[in-house]
């Protein structure tokens, strides 16, 4: 901490109502007994890597036969997969966004684990929406407080359901909300 | 299938105001309660509330900063591993949070017993917090996780002012604003605070 602490009255002034000065200067009392929050290192500006999954340990005596059952069965799941399927596949999302607006149109955007770069795909799933005359596009926007805050990609639809890739760059969590916007517009059409 | 693409937008729709979308805030248990159903997302939030907390509380108990760190992100493993065991009918989420990372803390201290030897006498054992050190650990936790809440530019009026040893009029010339401003967000931030800490401040 800093060996020199702030007067109070220097930072609040003094025309405060006894009350709320009563109230603020046990805040800065607070202030001066907790001392400063640590910095945190680059490290420590995201959370740990998790696994989405719980491990839920087998008895020892049954773990030989359990780990050979799961490896016959993911062999035979993995040849049926290939066979039915081909070799692709997308992996299930982390969340899935259900949106709604207007006249029944409904979206459902499905966010998927993050990339090695940042970036958060997406896939939104659009229905109801008229389709806009060529050269014009609905957006999708990340909200902070009431307010369109980031712009995650523009799209037009077809009659019917629409599917969209998108990608977010941002960190999702300091986001509260999504709209879908006409461009160039700031009324929302599809809201969280 | 449409190809989209990211786009800047004009800077004026940014600042569009649409009310109806806003939520509250989710409380700390509300956000452990969504991390016990894998939602990774509640997850950053958590750790973005909490992560300075955990490891100013790290840095109380493990004088290695390096360990402290490893703490940290082992203790926010921690709670993504049991956050199925918050009960919310048995207190809120801050405590609970709390206790997570003690048990990790004192473990961490446990399993490297050499790495403590220049620890004072009364934290080698690692489990021991006297209780005035363990009012304070508490305070701390508190005080540092409530200035998340501040807007960011509320927070540097603040940590400017207490731990930078800066004066009003410096923070001013410091950061480019007027000195009334300084004074303003200063207020401001401290009644934000004030009602954050509502229950240390009674």
């Amino acid at each position: 901490m800093t060996e020199r602490p702030p007067a109070f009255d220097d930072l609040v002034g003094d025309d405060l109502a006894p009350g709320e000065r009563e109230r603020l200067q046990a805040v800065h009392e607070l202030l001066l007994r907790a001392g400063p929050p640590p910095e945190l290192p680059p490290a420590l500006e995201q959370p740990p890597t998790v696994e989405a999954g719980t491990l839920i340990p087998f008895p020892r005596r049954y773990r030989f036969t359990a780990v050979a059952a799961a490896a016959a069965i993911a062999v035979v799941l993995f040849g049926a997969g290939y066979l039915l399927g081909g070799s692709g596949g997308s992996p299930p999302p982390l969340r899935t966004v259900e949106m709604r607006g207007a006249g029944g149109a409904t979206a459902s955007l499905a966010v998927f684990a993050r990339d090695d770069a940042g970036n958060w795909p997406m896939e939104l799933t659009v229905s109801g929406l008229e389709p806009l005359p060529a050269g014009e596009t609905y957006e999708l926007w990340l909200t902070r407080g009431g307010e369109l805050a980031e712009a995650c990609g523009t799209f037009a639809v077809a009659a019917g359901t629409t599917e969209v890739p998108l990608n977010a760059p941002y960190r999702l969590s300091a986001f509260d909300g999504w709209v879908v916007v006409r461009a160039g517009t700031a009324t929302p059409l599809l809201t969280t | 299938m449409d190809v989209a693409l990211c786009t800047a937008l004009p800077s004026d729709l940014r600042a569009a105001s649409i009310t109806f979308v806003s939520e509250p805030s989710p409380t700390d248990g509300e956000l452990i309660a969504r991390i016990a159903a894998r939602d990774r997302f509640a997850f950053e939030e958590l750790h973005r509330r909490y992560a300075r907390a955990v490891l100013g509380f790290a840095l109380r108990r493990i004088p290695d900063r390096g360990r402290a760190e490893d703490a940290t992100q082992d203790s926010f493993a921690a709670v993504w591993r049991s956050a199925s065991t918050y009960d919310p009918a048995r207190g809120p989420g801050a405590p609970w949070l709390y206790t997570v990372a003690r048990n990790v803390i004192v473990d961490a201290l446990r399993r490297s017993p050499a790495a403590t030897v220049a620890d004072p006498p009364e934290l080698a054992s690692g489990e021991v917090e006297p209780p005035e050190q363990a009012e304070a650990s508490w305070l701390a936790w508190r005080v540092h996780r409530a200035l998340t809440v501040l807007p960011e530019h509320e927070r540097p009026v603040i940590e400017l002012a207490y731990w930078s040893g800066l004066s009003q009029s410096e923070i001013a010339e410091f950061l480019h604003i007027p000195l009334g401003t300084v004074k303003t967000r200063t207020r401001s931030a401290l009644a934000r605070l004030a009602d954050e800490l509502e229950g240390e401040l009674r």
